[in-house]
């Protein structure tokens, strides 16, 4: 009992514990959350990442990579990535006169076949020059060269030369060469101008060279030193290989992206805020109003874009040449709003009719407390979605316009430019189209995985379910 | 409780979706195996059957394909390279070329050619495919009506050199008074406008081709328009023309010379322009030639190991330039400085990548003959040495006289094939970086195009030229003040007298020396920049021999041609 003691301070009245009131969890704006469902979402962050990184890739790449895109290296041309890049220095080229030889004896026994052929100096790809001895009673001879093997049935190959005079016995071959390994062959032709059976091969490997000049224009440095004839260097680095004219396909693609993600993203930003505008409008003022305004955006999407374009293109004087990327650009944002203004339209007339409004109209809201407070934040979620699967339609757009020639004017790159060229040599040099398909493919698909996480993520009806 | 749903709908969705997975690969792979499995199937039958259908020892038949069809077959309008190849197989004039591509008889069996005019005597036994002889007055009424003003036949020129030819065709004359005449039925008189010496050359034209009168008039205006609104009196005669589909041409049994034909059908039943598919056709064994081969397609062919040819059209290709006083090309020091950069040998060896193509030099292509041996051999061009320092001080002094301060922007007027683009970006490249100038690419389709040069609307152009005849002139003409295909209106006295020296000069040193002279003023004056001379590279089935490929005339000409027996 005695232990007892009781202060005065036990009997103070309990403060009012004002902690009980406050939430346990921290408070999540709209925005909040839709980022934190976000970012479970691991494709759409993904493709978040992949178009932060193109973006990156897009506006500071040409800073790294400071390649001319339009830059042609024609000892170069359709290299794949990856190839051999050892290269000889040497001497300028210099015309060669070749070989003639004064006309066999006639007492010759007239044979067909060619005795032997022989390079007259080392093959490069440079110039391969080649000699052989005169066959007796020809009237000329004919080159073939090959990159398979002539036997065992006689496929000669390219008809790269044709000589009219038997004195001639040499042959000058510049045609296209590149360093590898070609069947040359020699046949004879008789006093009719037709082939004989009878034919010589010469197997020849040929080495890449670049003349020093080349060499000191390219900045290229040899081994020990100032260059020398016969020093082995390495010819100019193309990480993604080159195209048809031997231009960087790296520094093409990054140029490339700048046309088409230009496109793709100033084009849906004015049409979905057009549409935004239009359709806010019809949906909130309803009525007449509302019908006409919807049925001249009917009237919009039954007009055919291509030939939209064609006139905006004649309308802005763009000349042949010419880029068309701003009428294209024009074309779009005239002709593309209507489905934003619809979906906006719809989702208006909907909120219009929530109890909330009629709450804030009661209390005296006015018209633009309304739309700026209630429909527009509302509204925001479906736009978003709708901004994120337009970009890739628009790219898409672009990609196929510049594929028919509307698009670009040349030497300008854009991805879809790059694959109409492409396209042309995509059997034997199929990384000039692989790879703006591949850049077009990536991108298109991470701003729809994009648009499908936004989705998920922006709509409130979702949020319950976490 | 919404907890626990939630996780069974998640499990639900990660077995439903690991089955998606595994019939999504299950589905792929069928596929695959699919079209391996139908892809061996139809190499099994392709190969044994389809090998058949190219060329029929048999039947002597040959499959080909046509590049486009022909617009008709009338010979006096003709202009287009299908339609006078097919008219070679079908019609025959005065004089032929042979297998060897020499002048040889044709409806005429001998011939004399004079200062002043010509006398042909034609072969009795020439028939019409209904059996009815050609006379003398076939010719004249098809002269006639080529040059008729009405008709407006684009190659009522060729005719010119015939008397009051071209006075005829403007409608100052009748068409009465054309200088030829039937003597008799098998005597034909023509008289000269002026002394005249390729006139052999000229009537193996497919404009110098007989008409039958009675017959041209009975088709209404429809002559040549279909299969049954022509008479042929050429090796062949075509007996099925499905518009857009199919042409067949079958052995006439009527023509003179009908021994030395040995093919019996030349049936063409697909048309194409497309490279890529013609080799698939070739592939498949379903045509014996594809004559018109892309750099992109040769790898394949090289693989395939089919047997490669080449031949030069004769056509030349070159930079064209327009002399409009306000085009910036007027002026002689940028087309110098243009030229000073423009190496032909890199274009053809590294851009074009077709063996049979040759650097341009020149107007005049290395295969014409001169007075003894080829002209190009007689008259060496003048070599241009490349040199961008004096490039660029011309393009300093056209500057200067232009009185602009930055290099000018120039457009080039294209094709809008995918070799002309190339060759576009090339020269874009190649005068950007030499001299600052920028070039402007427009593409055109071919029509588009020569409407573009016609009415002068162009800076640069690239620009064809192939021959009519196998003389200089024809090209030489190019260039003449008058001559309504020179788009860029390059005018030069001394170019044109040189030109009207060679027309009528009968003698060759002196006319040889004048197309030299006409090499010289281009060359000085900058009207040109060559770039190449066309070679062609094509591809024969190994059976078929005998197939001709020239440069002046009909081509391709099948008429010679022959099946030999597989090994």
């Amino acid at each position: 009992m005695s232990n007892l003691s009781l202060t005065t301070a036990d009997f103070e009245p309990i403060k009012l514990q004002r902690e009980t009131q406050t939430i346990s969890r921290p408070s999540l704006s709209y925005w909040r959350d839709a980022w934190v469902r976000l970012k479970t979402n691991k494709r759409a962050l993904i493709s978040l990442f992949i178009i932060v990184g193109l973006l990156v890739f897009t506006i500071a790449g040409p800073w790294i990579w400071t390649i001319d895109p339009s830059a042609q290296d024609l000892d170069q041309l359709s290299t794949p990535p990856g190839a051999n890049r050892v290269a000889k220095i040497v001497a300028p080229y210099h015309p060669w006169a070749g070989v003639t030889t004064e006309p066999a004896p006639i007492s010759t026994q007239p044979t067909w076949a060619t005795q032997e052929v022989r390079l007259a100096e080392p093959a490069t790809t440079q110039a391969v020059r080649l000699e052989w001895d005169p066959v007796p009673a020809a009237t000329g001879y004919r080159v073939y060269r090959n990159i398979y093997d002539p036997e065992p049935d006689g496929a000669l190959g390219l008809p790269i030369g044709e000589i009219y005079d038997a004195r001639r016995v040499s042959y000058e071959d510049l045609l296209d060469l590149s360093p590898t390994r070609f069947w040359y062959s020699i046949v004879a032709t008789d006093d009719l101008g037709r082939e004989v059976a009878e034919y010589t091969t010469l197997v020849v490997d040929v080495v890449r060279v670049i003349t020093i000049d080349q060499a000191v224009v390219a900045g290229l440095e040899g081994p020990n030193g100032p260059l020398e004839l016969g020093d082995e260097v390495l010819i100019k680095f193309h990480p993604l290989g080159t195209d048809y004219l031997g231009r960087d396909m790296l520094a093409r693609l990054m140029y490339g992206a700048r046309v088409s993600l230009f496109i793709g993203i100033i084009a849906p930003l004015f049409f979905v805020l057009i549409g935004i505008l239009y359709g806010s409008a019809a949906g909130f003022i309803g009525g007449k109003t509302d019908q006409i305004l919807m049925r001249f955006a009917d009237f919009v999407v039954a007009l055919p874009f291509l030939l939209f374009m064609i006139l905006f293109k004649i309308a802005f004087g763009i000349g042949p040449g010419e880029s068309g990327i701003f009428p294209m650009l024009v074309a779009l944002v005239v002709l593309s709003w209507p489905a934003t203004a619809r979906l906006v339209r719809g989702q208006i007339l909907q909120i219009r009719e929530e109890a909330y409004i009629g709450a804030s109209q009661l209390l005296g809201a006015k018209t633009y407390y309304l739309i700026l407070r209630h429909m527009i934040p509302n509204t925001l979620g479906v736009i978003l979605v709708t901004l994120t699967f337009a970009v890739p339609t628009v790219i898409f757009v672009e990609a196929f316009l510049s594929f028919i020639g509307m698009g670009v004017a040349p030497p300008t790159p854009s991805w879809g430019s790059m694959c109409n060229e492409g396209i042309q040599t995509m059997l034997n040099h199929p990384h000039e189209l692989i790879f703006p398909a591949l850049f077009i493919s990536i991108t298109v698909l991470a701003f729809n995985l994009l648009g499908d996480g936004l989705r998920d993520a922006l709509d409130a009806r979702m949020r319950s379910r976490e | 409780m919404s907890n626990i749903k939630s996780d069974t709908s998640e499990a639900l969705t990660r077995t439903g979706s690991i089955q998606l997975l595994w019939l999504g690969l299950a589905a792929t792979v069928g596929i695959a195996i699919l079209m391996a499995l139908l892809s061996w199937a139809s190499a099994l039958t392709g190969s044994s059957t389809a090998t058949l259908d190219a060329i029929d020892e048999d039947s002597e038949t040959v499959t080909l394909l046509l590049r486009t069809e022909p617009p008709q077959l009338d010979s006096t309008r003709a202009t287009d390279s299908v339609s006078i190849s097919l008219l070679g197989h079908v019609m025959e004039g005065l004089l032929r070329f042979d297998e060897n591509n020499q002048l040889a008889p044709g409806v005429a069996e001998r011939w004399e050619i004079r200062e002043d005019g010509a006398t042909f005597w034609l072969r009795p036994d020439a028939r019409w495919n209904d059996g009815i002889p050609v006379t003398a007055h076939d010719f004249v009424f098809a002269w006639r009506t080529a040059l008729a003003p009405e008709n407006a036949s684009e190659y009522a020129f060729i005719l010119y050199p015939v008397k009051n030819g071209e006075l005829i065709n403007s409608g100052a004359l009748p068409i009465e008074a054309l200088g030829v005449h039937a003597v008799s039925d098998r005597i034909l008189e023509v008289e000269f406008e002026q002394p005249l010496a390729y006139f052999e050359e000229l009537v193996a034209f497919s404009t110098y081709n007989p008409i039958r009168e009675d017959f041209y008039r009975s088709r209404e205006g429809r002559y040549g328009a279909d299969v049954e609104d022509l008479l042929y009196n050429g090796p062949f005669q075509m007996t099925v023309w499905v518009h857009g589909a199919h042409v067949r041409l079958e052995k006439n049994q009527n023509y003179w010379g009908r021994d030395r034909i040995r093919l019996n059908v030349i049936d063409m039943p697909y048309f194409t322009t497309d490279a890529t598919s013609a080799l698939n056709l070739f592939k498949d064994g379903k045509v014996a030639v594809v004559d018109y081969l892309g750099a992109e397609q040769l790898d394949e062919v090289l693989q395939q190991r089919w047997q490669l040819q080449r031949f030069g059209d004769g056509s030349v290709w070159f930079l064209a330039f327009n002399f409009a006083p306000d085009r910036v090309t007027a002026n002689l020091h940028l087309r110098k400085a243009l030229q000073l950069v423009t190496d032909p040998g890199e274009l053809v060896n590294r851009i074009i990548k077709l063996p049979g193509n040759l650097p341009g030099e020149s107007l005049f292509p290395v295969w014409l003959q001169g007075v003894d041996t080829f002209f190009r051999q007689e008259h060496p061009v003048q070599q241009i040495t490349l040199d961008a320092d004096a490039a660029r001080e011309h393009l300093r002094i056209a500057m200067e006289e232009l009185g602009i301060e930055s290099p000018p922007s120039i457009s080039l007027l294209v094709d809008d094939t995918p070799g002309a683009a190339k060759q576009a970006e090339y020269f874009q490249n190649l005068y950007r970086t030499e001299l600052g100038i920028d070039i402007r690419i427009d593409r055109q389709i071919f029509k588009q195009r020569l409407a573009k040069m016609q009415s002068q609307d162009f800076d640069l152009a690239v620009y064809g030229w192939g021959p009519d005849f196998a003389d200089p002139l024809t090209f030489g003409e190019l260039f003449a003040s008058w001559n309504p295909n020179n788009n860029g209106r390059f005018i030069n006295e001394e170019y044109d007298e040189s030109v009207r020296l060679a027309q009528s000069s009968l003698d060759p040193k002196t006319r040889m020396e004048a197309f030299a002279r006409q090499q010289e003023i281009l060359i000085e004056q900058v009207a040109l920049i060559p770039n190449y001379e066309r070679g062609r590279v094509y591809i024969t089935d190994r059976r078929l021999k005998g197939v001709v490929r020239r440069a002046v005339g009909p081509d391709p000409d099948y008429t010679n041609a022959y099946i030999t027996p597989s090994p």
